[in-house]
């Protein structure tokens, strides 16, 4: 669907401004009470997803025109759906879907962010998100032994994620995956250098030409593998192969799993023991991806009924954040010895973003360690000695947050403590 | 046609090149195409705007949470207050809280519950602002309307002098709007801009936070709301006659915390998610109800402080021969209407949800009676539009409830619409027509602001427009101040200055 198709929602924003706020049943005063960090941070209301559904309603009635005031607005949204799922509560209308088509349109009338174009130069040339990346895909995994999924029969894929493999300081979290699956006698491989990128991060950026591409590509080789059951420990690509591979009918009966919901499962089976005691209080961060945004995608197809009413043939369900994978995180850090679990103000499908996502990582650092703050002084405020997520993007956002204003505040990803406690 | 370069540096020194925009862009997102935006951070900063204003003779408007913002067709100055969101100061002891425009209901709401308190929440919902001033909400019962909340303010004037009115002009205290030191508060509604105001708040006998579980947007709670002393029930009756009749009865006996005249469409779009689960609850809400009803809220105190409501309430019911709604009996009902009507997210799914728009006639004053006459008379043109399949088939029925234990009462009506459908908004609009004439030919009431040419229902209401008028010239002798329903200056009779408020379907205008 393009812009186009959503006039019908767009016209319905009824500018009550729920989409800033969390679920105002969850406002427990005058912290932590905003959803969307584009519009805490930028103040007009262009910034708010009902200003960017105005905003659209105001072009797709008058034209498009492109100004650099727009792609500031366009590009400086995460992407995270907030506004999406505190709209929905009340309302039936799509809000983040609209923001996400207008954003693919400006690339394909060729107005995109020069930082953005830089990364996706390097998904076109490398087949990866993090540019410049200089060594091969899985050279972490030298000397490791780790099967090769494209090779042998496995029961599980182990998709590393493009951050995981190249960045040298998180290649951490795919080493302790590996050694985590070990431990549990998963009997699980690596793509090696046939692994690409999801193509996730170029679909929130509004590349969606090269999102299919990457798509297409990375099924073929599943598929020419054998692949069953995919795992990931990145939540950027839980969403794309769970949700947006089967939106575009990509997906066929792939089974995918984040490593947070592989784990509890492993640990629920009695599989994988947590022995080791670590003593330590927690805040849990949910990743948008893996949060409101890694709610299966819903296929449907009809009309509006046309008339007074805003309802359609068949009825249309909308997701609204309600399944994403909220549980499985926390059912894992809670079976890790000696660590306390503290929560923030904004969980579940009300997270605040940790300010990576859309492009904004690259696009406007500033912007992206401002959001990621928010959310390092929220986790202070739980008495937490350290925040805890499923994304290497959140974990790589928290710290560079963290270099720049400073807190005492560590990061981990799960795995990280899970492989504390093995 | 935007304001100068020379012009808008000025603007610019006063609150930053950050905090100022006349591009397209920008003013889409305010659908007002002429507007230079503005965001002051503080009094100081909106009464040198407003200065400047003067000075250039440019017309401004200001702005809280902005709900359902139309705004006008001309160049003007847009002082939308999002950086004014302090809240400055609880005072437990005193019963007031101070807040900013942009502080919400909801954000103070939560404050206060910590505190064993509560405020007046608007009825358009808990994203609207905080401060008091208007409008009237579903917890009037309990907490009065909005305009007899409010307490001493801090008023930046039409000319930019920045006026402490009330306590604060006396004695820095907050406590009373009226004084010591000037009561300005009967003309705070035809300009300038609120800055920093104090509301009153009340004894809240509920939780300090709400046992929420689940998921939006299928929230509940982890108690049934009689573990909390809480319960909520919907009455029907046989006749508008009992109805009222219950519902004066629970006022003089004080037990309610909050009685609501949902239809019951409105229970129905509360309890539901979606449009279609919401029209399917209607149906089957429609056969079970007996006639016109309401909502009820008990909160106990104490254990027999709720014994002795619930007594009471039954005894009530029994003596108007009210019948309850036996959906909202099940506790899991029962808690989703309780924690959305006290906490007042309400309103969003009864009015956009089913088509994007509504409508509504309402009035403020005596309830009982020409008020509901006059709006059953609405009721009847409604249906004939339900008929026609204009506007949403819902039950069609006025609804209201009493403000301050009964003493005062809130009724209205609405049509819930599809605004781009020109056929229905032009029908909605003659229905809003055809009742504010109603209500002036048959000296029911005074129409809502924006229905009708203010000067048509001045000269009914011993002219009031002509003195507001006055006044406003005395406080805005250049103009530039907003011009609303409330004020008239000079000669302009059409009403195109109330045309903020009426919703027009929007066309394409030729492509540049």
């Amino acid at each position: 669907m393009a812009i186009e198709d959503y006039r019908g929602d767009v016209e319905m924003c009824c500018r009550c401004s729920a989409c800033k706020h969390i679920p105002l049943q969850k406002v427990k005063g005058i912290e932590h009470s905003y959803a969307c960090p584009s519009i805490a941070r930028y103040n007009f209301h262009a910034y708010s997803g009902s200003g960017r559904l105005l905003i659209a309603k105001e072009m797709l009635t008058n034209g498009f025109q492109y100004t650099d005031k727009l792609l500031d607005i366009v590009y400086n949204c995460q992407m995270c759906g907030a506004c999406d799922t505190s709209c929905k509560y009340a309302m039936d209308m799509e809000v983040l879907l609209p923001i996400n088509e207008f954003r693919i349109k400006c690339v394909k009338d060729g107005h995109t962010h020069p930082a953005l174009d830089r990364v996706i130069t390097s998904l076109r040339k490398q087949g990866t998100m993090v540019p410049g990346a200089k060594r091969k895909r899985a050279a972490w995994a030298a000397g490791l032994g780790l099967k090769d999924a494209t090779k042998e029969k496995v029961e599980v894929y182990y998709h590393v994620g493009c951050l995981a493999s190249y960045d040298k300081n998180y290649q951490k979290l795919a080493k302790a995956t590996a050694k985590i699956l070990k431990k549990a006698g998963v009997n699980f491989g690596i793509g090696y250098e046939n692994e690409s990128c999801c193509g996730g991060r170029a679909f929130q950026m509004g590349y969606k030409e090269d999102f299919l591409k990457q798509a297409k590509k990375n099924m073929a080789m599943l598929k020419k593998a054998g692949v069953k059951t995919l795992v990931t420990s990145c939540a950027d690509g839980y969403q794309a192969f769970k949700v947006l591979y089967d939106k575009y009918n990509l997906k066929g009966d792939l089974e995918v799993l984040h490593i947070s919901e592989y784990l509890a499962r492993l640990i629920k089976e009695g599989k994988l023991k947590l022995n080791k005691k670590v003593n330590m209080t927690v805040t849990y961060h949910d990743p948008c991806y893996l949060g409101r945004l890694g709610e299966p995608w819903i296929h449907w197809e009809g009309k509006r009924i046309q008339g007074y009413k805003f309802v359609f043939d068949p009825p249309k369900e909308y997701r609204r954040g309600t399944n994403g994978v909220y549980e499985p995180p926390r059912e894992v850090i809670k079976s890790i010895p000696g660590v306390k679990l503290s929560e923030m103000d904004r969980i579940k499908e009300y997270a605040w973003c940790c300010g990576a996502g859309g492009g904004v990582n690259e696009s406007n650092p500033d912007f992206a360690t401002w959001t990621a703050m928010e959310r390092i002084e929220e986790a202070e405020s739980t008495g937490a000695q350290a925040i805890a997520t499923t994304c290497p993007w959140c974990e790589k956002n928290f710290n560079e947050a963290i270099k720049e204003y400073g807190s005492s505040l560590k990061v981990y990803d799960i795995v990280e403590l899970v492989e504390k406690a093995i | 046609m935007a304001i100068n370069k020379d012009v808008y540096k000025e603007f610019e020194d006063v609150v930053g090149a950050d905090n100022i925009s006349d591009d397209p862009v920008i003013k889409a997102a305010y659908r007002a195409p002429y507007i230079t935006v503005v965001l002051p951070e503080n009094t100081e900063e909106v009464a040198a705007v407003v200065k400047l204003c003067n000075k250039h003779k440019i017309p401004f408007k200001a702005q809280s949470t902005g709900w359902m913002l139309y705004a006008p067709e001309y160049d003007f100055v847009f002082l939308d207050l999002r950086r004014l969101n302090r809240i400055i100061e609880i005072n437990e002891k005193n019963m007031y809280a101070v807040v900013e425009p942009y502080v919400i209901s909801a954000e103070l709401q939560g404050e206060l519950f910590k505190r064993g308190m509560i405020c007046n929440v608007k009825g358009s919902g808990s994203t609207c602002t905080a401060i008091a001033m208007s409008g009237h909400g579903h917890m009037g019962l309990s907490t009065s309307t909005g305009d007899r909340n409010d307490l001493a303010t801090e008023w930046v004037t039409d000319e930019g002098e920045i006026v402490r009115v009330g306590t604060l002009a006396a004695s820095d205290e907050w406590f009373c709007g009226d004084g010591p030191g000037p009561s300005l508060r009967g003309i705070l509604r035809g300009g300038g801009v609120i800055t920093k105001q104090a509301t009153k708040v009340y004894h809240w006998p509920g939780p300090s936070e709400y046992p929420l579980e689940g998921l939006s947007p299928r929230y509940t709670l982890s108690k049934k709301p009689s573990e909390m002393n809480m319960m909520v029930r919907y009455f029907s009756f046989p006749s508008i006659e009992k109805l009222i009749e219950a519902e004066l009865k629970i006022g003089e006996s004080e037990i309610a915390f909050e009685l609501m005249g949902f239809c019951p469409s409105m229970v129905s779009s509360n309890i539901t998610t979606s449009n279609e689960e919401d029209f399917a609850t209607l149906d089957k809400f429609t056969k079970e109800v007996q006639g016109p009803g309401f909502m009820v809220i008990i909160a106990g105190n104490f254990d027999e402080d709720f014994e002795y409501k619930k007594k009471v309430l039954a005894q009530i019911i029994k003596e108007t021969n009210g019948k309850s709604l036996k959906a909202v009996e099940d506790p899991d009902v029962e808690a989703t209407l309780l924690f959305q009507c006290t906490r007042v997210s309400a309103s969003i799914r009864e009015t956009f949800r089913a088509g994007g728009m509504f409508s509504s006639m309402m009035v403020q004053g005596q309830r009982y009676d020409n008020h509901v006459k006059w709006l059953e008379e609405a009721a009847v043109w409604k249906r004939e539009l339900i008929e026609k399949g204009l506007v949403i088939a819902d039950d069609g029925q006025q609804f209201g409830w009493g403000e301050e234990q009964g003493h005062l009462g809130h009724s209205e009506i609405f049509c819930r619409y599809n605004p781009y459908d020109e056929k229905s908004s032009e029908a909605v609009q003659k229905w809003m027509e055809r009742v504010g004439k109603r209500a002036l030919d048959g000296c029911f009431a005074v129409p809502s602001m924006g229905v009708l040419p203010v000067d048509m229902v001045g000269k009914r209401v011993s002219n009031y427009h002509i003195w507001f008028g006055k006044l406003k010239k005395a406080f805005d002798p250049n103009g530039v101040g907003e011009q609303t329903g409330f004020s008239y200056v000079g000669a302009d009779s059409s009403g195109a200055h109330t045309s903020i408020y009426q919703k027009k379907p929007e066309k394409a205008s030729p492509k540049k």
